[in-house]
């Protein structure tokens, strides 16, 4: 008797439910639309001014040379494996993103930590 | 034997706890203590010095994994020194 009525009462809201299933597929956003939590798209000269911010702040840097996308962590920049792996980790903080081990070892210079960063879907 | 690769994963693993304190002056410290360990021994060669120096680290990790998670369990309130997030 009780589970026949909350049967009734449950088919109810889930025709419903399915009724309106299709329309929330539908939903139309537009690429354009920036949302208010959204952050402005990541551009290759905004991440590359944000990584020379970042090593010309950190103290082992040798800084009598100008950082482009060439200089080499160790041999332009006179940092050792062990500060190579500080500034990988800063990057990560300023990305938000994770890199794991095994890439970290291919990213010599600024440039190609520049180009490992653009291809990450979620770096902001 | 110790590589290199693990001794460097090992690194930023430590680093990456260290980062996990909540509070500004257990978190400084241990990012000093452990940059400082490693750039003391940086020019240790010998396998068998190496290898004890790795195991004293994981024994770190342990340690630094168990502190980190109860001081996460506290809240504290920043200092002035701290920098605050910046916006893009």
């Amino acid at each position: 008797m009780f589970r026949n009525a909350l049967m009734r009462g449950l088919r109810a809201p889930l025709a419903a439910r399915q009724s309106a299933l299709p329309r929330v597929g539908a939903v139309y956003a537009p690429a354009n639309v920036r949302f208010y939590a959204g952050f402005p798209a990541l551009t290759r000269d905004g991440a590359k001014e944000r990584i020379l911010e970042l090593l010309e702040g950190y103290d082992k840097v040798d800084t009598s040379k100008e950082i482009t996308e060439q200089s080499s962590f160790v041999q332009d920049l006179g940092l050792d494996s062990l500060d190579v792996v500080e500034v990988v980790m800063e990057v990560e903080h300023e990305f938000n993103i994770q890199i794991p081990d095994n890439e970290a070892d291919n990213l010599k210079t600024v440039g190609q930590t520049l180009d490992y960063i653009l291809a990450q879907d979620d770096a902001c | 034997m110790t590589t290199q690769r693990e001794v460097l994963s090992l690194y930023k693993q430590l680093l990456n706890k260290a980062y996990k304190f909540d509070n500004y002056n257990f978190r400084e410290y241990a990012k000093r203590k452990i940059t400082h360990s490693f750039k003391t021994n940086k020019s240790v060669t010998d396998g068998e010095s190496i290898t004890q120096l790795y195991n004293a680290g994981i024994d770190s990790l342990a340690q630094l994994h168990r502190q980190a998670t109860i001081s996460g369990m506290f809240t504290f309130d920043k200092l002035v020194v701290e920098p605050l997030k910046k916006h893009h």
